[in-house]
């Protein structure tokens, strides 16, 4: 790693440090600017939901943020290094090491029971060459699924396979917990109990969030929420209850 | 990850099958091929040699495949010969090709033939003493059901099958050189001679006295006869190289599309790996130990194969020789594994280089 990140690492010490992301796509033989200028930070510990109407850039965004997409311009900083000006493999590393996604429509590889797809995503994270069931069950326990473990996802509702997905994405401690609409293909039932589970890890575990909805109830759930309009911030709002709920918990 | 690639593999089974198979007729086509005609060429060898001469004394430019020159020599040679010092005997054989029983009858005569041979032993029987008299190997007699006092025809003539020798020595039947002489049509030519030296330390020079004294005929060291065999034989090689061709590229073409099929299939699933921190590596390392499994199950199937396809050949042509050596084996799970990783690579490198965000949005 080059000196100059040496020297952001330390100026940059919060988890989620994006400053001026430009983001433009080529669509036949039009640029589309979905990301203009944006610049956030989220602290450790924050459960930050970026809320907006569809292709307002807050899916690239988080894309970007995830390392999954690398910026037309700008800096962003994951626990002070900046992913914008890393190779590929870099990022890769990163993204195992720091991240966890939780995606809208899970995500979950269909020819793998809940349980392996947890523990493919221990191994990948370079944490599984020895298989801990114990850990596995646990977390699919407290997510309330543990007699579904053996379970593949097309035999699991939305819910159960949104709340396998969850546990996927934390089983390895990332340092960020990216939510890419997670309540966008549950029912109202289903899409409450993951807002909770989610405000659960933040608030009970200190679980960094970062999670993309065009939902203001979802987003509501938050600690923050950040609004975008056409690739831009829009608004910045504390979300004051949720301060009160951290005090109360 | 080995759960992901079974799982895989079983997620679609008829295709996966079907690879199986494929790679497999690959090594059937390898081990069966090679294996008859590698079988015949050291077969033909090793009862040659076990003849007992130590020189082989064919007409110039003569094929080792007796049937390409069957009686093209004068018998007056035997004398010559056997007036070069340091020879002790030869011994004239007339090879005749019976392409309907697929095998070889020699006619040897007798009195020659036993000064040179040391290992023609009777399990039953005896030599045979009149014109029309035919001895027979274990082998033969075994697989066409003939004991002593049988009768076998041979090139459309009656023939009583006197006495039944340990298969393994010059070829499964035998009759009287003059007998076969006559039924080829060519009196008083014969297809080679055995040569035995007096002496064994002396070969080289006696090999050097009959190169001399008959510059240009074919003289071969018998103990040489297999390696030169398989080195010259007309186009073993170039068949060899092209059945092996063939494997490779069926085990590589088949691999090539179900890997590709796979891939593009599991797009998303790529993306998803991608997401979860799979690198590079991983993901190739992914769809070849997957194209290695299906390589695998193809070789241990095509084993199986080849081993019901050669008991079939046997079953039909009980006297034809097989010869699969554990370095043949080896050799086409090696073709097979070699030709399936050059077909995943492709695929392999293809999911690597995926742009995840894409691959995630892929329906």
């Amino acid at each position: 790693m080059s000196k100059s990140k040496t020297v952001d690492i330390v100026q940059k010490k919060d988890p989620v440090v994006v400053e001026d992301i430009q983001m433009t796509y080529r669509v036949g033989k039009v640029d589309v600017r979905a990301v203009r200028g944006v610049s956030l930070t989220v602290k450790a510990g924050e459960f930050v939901a970026i809320m907006g109407p569809s292709g307002c850039g807050k899916s690239t965004l988080l894309h970007v943020i995830g390392g999954l997409l690398r910026p037309t311009s700008g800096r962003i900083f994951i626990d002070g290094v900046d992913i914008a000006s890393i190779s590929d493999a870099e990022r890769t590393e990163i993204r195992r090491r720091k991240m966890g996604f939780v995606f809208q429509r899970f995500n979950l590889l269909p020819t793998l029971t809940a349980l392996d797809n947890i523990e493919l995503a221990r191994q990948i994270q370079g944490n599984g060459h020895v298989r801990n069931h114990q850990t596995t069950e646990e977390i699919l326990g407290l997510l309330g699924i543990a007699d579904k473990m053996h379970h593949k996802p097309s035999e699991l509702s939305g819910g159960e396979q949104q709340r396998v997905a969850i546990a996927r994405s934390v089983v390895s401690r990332p340092a960020i917990l990216l939510a890419d609409e997670p309540t966008g293909n549950l029912d109202t039932d289903n899409s409450q109990m993951v807002l909770q589970m989610l405000q659960d890890l933040n608030v009970k575990y200190g679980q960094t969030i970062v999670m993309i909805t065009h939902d203001p109830e979802a987003a509501s759930t938050a600690s923050r929420i950040i609004e975008m309009r056409d690739g831009r911030i829009l608004n910045r709002v504390q979300n004051l209850f949720y301060a009160m709920e951290q005090k109360r918990v | 990850m080995l759960k992901l690639i079974c799982s895989n593999l079983f997620q679609r089974p008829t295709r996966t099958g079907v690879s199986i198979l494929a790679v497999s007729l690959g090594v059937v086509l390898v081990l069966v091929s090679v294996g008859l005609s590698y079988g015949q060429l050291t077969d033909n060898a090793n009862r040659m040699r076990r003849i007992g001469g130590d020189f082989m004394f064919q007409p110039p430019n003569a094929s080792f495949f007796f049937a390409l020159n069957s009686g093209t020599l004068p018998i007056r040679f035997r004398e010559v010969i056997n007036k070069v010092e340091g020879v002790q005997e030869a011994t004239p054989v007339l090879a005749k090709f019976i392409g309907d029983k697929f095998h070889l009858i020699y006619g040897i005569d007798k009195e020659s033939f036993a000064r040179v041979n040391e290992t023609l032993r009777f399990v039953s029987g005896r030599h045979f003493e009149a014109p029309n008299e035919a001895i027979i190997d274990t082998n033969y007699a075994r697989s066409r059901h003939l004991k002593v006092g049988d009768r076998l025809e041979l090139l459309n003539h009656p023939f009583t099958v006197v006495g039944v020798y340990e298969e393994g020595t010059a070829s499964r039947v035998m009759i009287p050189l003059a007998t076969l002489q006559e039924l080829n049509g060519t009196p008083d030519k014969v297809t080679t001679f055995f040569i035995r030296a007096k002496e064994k330390r002396a070969l080289d020079t006696v090999y050097q006295r009959l190169k001399e004294r008959f510059k240009d005929y074919t003289i071969t060291r018998t103990a040489d006869l297999q390696e030169i065999m398989t080195a010259n034989t007309p186009v073993f090689k170039q068949f060899v190289a092209a059945v092996v061709f063939i494997s490779v590229a069926i085990s590589f073409l088949i691999i090539l599309l179900a890997m590709y099929t796979t891939i593009t299939e599991r797009t998303r699933e790529i993306g998803i790996l991608k997401s979860l921190g799979a690198s590079r590596s991983f993901i190739v390392q992914l769809i070849l130990r997957e194209s290695l499994l299906i390589c695998g199950a193809g070789v241990v199937l095509g084993f199986v194969l080849a081993a019901i396809a050669i008991k079939l050949i046997l079953t039909a042509f009980p006297s034809m020789p097989v010869n699969i050596t554990a370095s043949w084996r080896l050799f086409a799970a090696g073709m097979a594994l070699f030709g399936g990783i050059l077909g995943a690579l492709y695929p392999a490198l293809k999911a690597a280089h995926l742009d995840p965000v894409k691959a995630l949005g892929y329906e």
